[in-house]
């Protein structure tokens, strides 16, 4: 099929394309029109014919085979191109099936160009009526739909596992890590008040031991050795009371504080095994069965290191 | 290479051991009672998941304002490296965080060649947490100016190694002599209570709260928070001062938990009148459970087991050849057999990548 496009043939092969060009070539597709509508050149043809031939006899009046002649060769003449069939016009009415024909032999291109064109919409046509009907991946070549629906499940179960691998990750990181209720639990309970009697008395001792010294100057040597007195009879006499207390709430059988009760006061330097690590304060023992603080110690020993 | 800066008393960052320059040196004596003030590092060995690194900032703030707040550590840190930093530091305790598949552990050693004790927790809940379920939790800007009081309870005299834990415990805040103690610098105790039947340590976190007895709430809240309180309904100011409200459950309490002041704390907890103690919970909160005792520093001769397993073996994360830690081969007692079967794997092909590395 040759599609050949000669100068003014421009857009013959389509109607659509024609449209546009009216103005440039009015006349011309005039006659392109016709053709095509019609399919048929003679009538085109005989209208020109007629023209040309009163032209014809107008400008030579003498000859009837010259204007026959000149007919024909008038008619070829101007209209090159697309007057493929009105060359052949004078014998279109006769020869209308064989002017076909011969004119697709004497032009070639277009007679073959139109038909082309008549083709070559039949076939787009199928082409764009089938793939109306295609489904959600668009219009995809059927394997590369296939490789489509593939990457994308892929792509799902890899999501897949590692979601699940990360949820494994985070569950072993936060092994252990509990949240605290709301509320205060019994045993948090119990708990802040064995942390609260511990407290309590430590502000006691204090409260004592500094009490002791209050109207003293400590930096006063002579005052100094009465606060070192007034210091150990305070503690001493804090550290009984304390042992007080200790054996009343034993004597009442509660369950919890049995355990502490065992080691005596909460409160850490209270309990007999500071004294165990400070083999100088074990005379201690015979004074008080419960605990002696750590600070007792060392006080008893810079007493002792500066001489009584 | 390495730069050791000493910049402010409680935030040091460490790279490698070379001291610097020191401005402001933390008294490494205490000038009240003549003892060596015990200061700790708290760090983790291998990597810590997220909400394990969150625990071990509590514990740093916890053993504020003896410890190393800003300790940065690399992953090529050995236990020797921190070793030799303490050195000159000045540091006797170190707190070791770690965690293998099963649960994290605890380390508490004394440097330099200090008995380890090893504590496998069972749970722990963080700062963030605690505060989070409280209704009005309270943290005070001063909190964590001074160490905190410890109290021990439930360590019947007993066991060697339940005494070895309490003198450790003791050893590691700052002893406080009562008689020239501020009342007013004790504002943070950690309790630590030994349950026999379950062989569990609570350990908690409290700040210390004073507040005066003996007035009535409404005259109370006036006082401390200044806000205008609304007397609409009554006839006459005596109305609000004497009237009876209703006491709350709380008060009851208290009474048991009344001291005498004798000296002015506050302006509402004045000397000679009575206050309350109140605590409140802060930072983290664990349940542990004393696995093992070593007589060096996470090496040695092991002193105590719980569960009578004397191997060592190379903990995941550690380059550092000298240290073995037994808590895989304890876990292997005590957990399921899938755990025991995934952690021998673990360990044994573990064993072998630092044999090649070494070699």
């Amino acid at each position: 099929m040759v599609m050949m496009m000669e100068g003014g043939s421009v857009g013959a092969g389509k109607r659509k394309r024609n449209m546009g060009k009216k103005k440039a070539k009015k006349s011309k597709n005039k006659k392109l029109k016709m053709l095509e509508g019609k399919g048929k050149k003679f009538r085109v043809s005989k209208k020109m014919r007629n023209m040309f031939e009163k032209r014809a006899r107008d400008y030579n009046s003498d000859d009837d085979e010259e204007d026959e002649k000149e007919n024909t060769a008038e008619k070829v003449a101007p209209g090159d191109t697309w007057m493929g069939g009105g060359g052949d016009g004078d014998n279109s009415s006769e020869e209308s099936d064989g002017s076909e024909e011969e004119e697709g032999e004497i032009q070639p291109g277009i007679m073959k160009f139109t038909e082309g064109v008549r083709a070559f919409r039949l076939a787009f046509k199928n082409i764009i009526k089938r793939n109306v009907a295609d489904d959600s991946l668009g219009p995809v070549l059927s394997g590369h739909k296939q490789l489509v629906a593939k990457k994308l499940a892929e792509e799902e179960a890899e999501r897949k596992v590692k979601g699940e691998a990360k949820k494994e990750k985070h569950l072993v990181a936060e092994k252990g890590h509990l949240r605290p209720a709301n509320y205060l639990d019994s045993n948090e309970k119990f708990l802040i008040g064995i942390a609260t009697k511990g407290v309590v008395k430590l502000f006691n001792a204090v409260n004592k031991a500094q009490k002791a010294q209050k109207g003293l100057d400590p930096s006063r040597s002579k005052d100094a050795k009465v606060i070192r007195k007034r210091r150990k009879e305070a503690f001493f006499s804090e550290l009984g009371k304390t042992s007080l207390p200790a054996r009343d709430s034993s004597s009442k059988g509660n369950t919890s504080s049995d355990p502490r009760n065992d080691e005596g006061p909460a409160w850490a330097p209270l309990r007999d095994n500071y004294m165990l690590t400070n083999p100088k304060l074990k005379d201690w023992d015979k004074l008080a069965d419960q605990a002696i603080a750590d600070d007792v110690g060392r006080m008893s020993e810079d007493s002792g290191s500066d001489g009584d | 290479m390495a730069r050791f800066n000493n910049k402010q008393r409680k935030k040091k960052v460490f790279v490698k051991p070379i001291v610097k320059k020191q401005q402001k040196k933390q008294p490494n004596v205490d000038h009240i009672t003549g003892n060596k003030i015990p200061k700790s590092f708290v760090f983790s060995r291998g990597k810590l998941p997220g909400p394990l690194r969150q625990l071990q900032m509590d514990l740093r703030k916890l053993m504020l304002p003896y410890t190393a707040l800003k300790l940065k550590e690399k992953r090529r840190n050995n236990l020797k490296d921190f070793l030799n930093v303490a050195g000159p530091m000045g540091v006797t305790h170190f707190l070791i965080l770690s965690k293998t598949e099963t649960s994290p552990f605890l380390r508490v050693s004394k440097t330099p060649q200090g008995p380890t004790l090893t504590f496998k927790i069972y749970g722990y809940s963080l700062a963030v947490d605690i505060a989070q379920s409280q209704l009005r939790p309270r943290c005070p800007q001063d909190l964590f100016k001074n160490s905190p009081l410890i109290v021990l309870s439930g360590f019947a005299a007993g066991d060697e190694h339940l005494k070895l834990t309490t003198t450790m415990f003791k050893n590691i805040f700052p002893d406080i002599d009562i008689n020239t103690v501020k009342l007013s610098s004790c504002q943070r105790i950690v309790l630590l209570n030994y349950n026999k039947d379950t062989k569990l340590i609570d350990f908690r976190h409290y700040s210390i709260r004073l507040q005066p007895v003996g007035v009535s709430r409404r005259i109370r809240k006036f006082v401390q928070n200044h806000q205008v309180p609304d007397l609409r309904n009554l006839q006459d100011v005596s109305d609000f001062v004497t009237k009876a409200g209703y006491g709350s459950e709380s008060e009851a309490d208290e009474e048991a938990a009344t001291v005498t002041l004798i000296s002015d704390l506050s302006r509402v907890n004045r000397a000679s009148t009575k206050s309350a103690v109140k605590l409140q919970e802060i930072g983290p909160r664990m349940t542990l459970q004393l696995i093992k005792i070593e007589g060096g520093l996470c090496s040695g001769e092991v002193m105590f087991s719980e569960y009578g397993n004397g191997g060592n073996k190379e903990k995941p994360g550690s380059r550092d050849g000298n240290e073995r830690e037994d808590s895989e081969n304890d876990n292997k007692m005590e957990d399921s057999d899938e755990d025991n079967e995934a952690e021998d794997n673990e360990e044994d092909t573990e064993e072998s990548e630092e044999d090649n590395e070494e070699d």
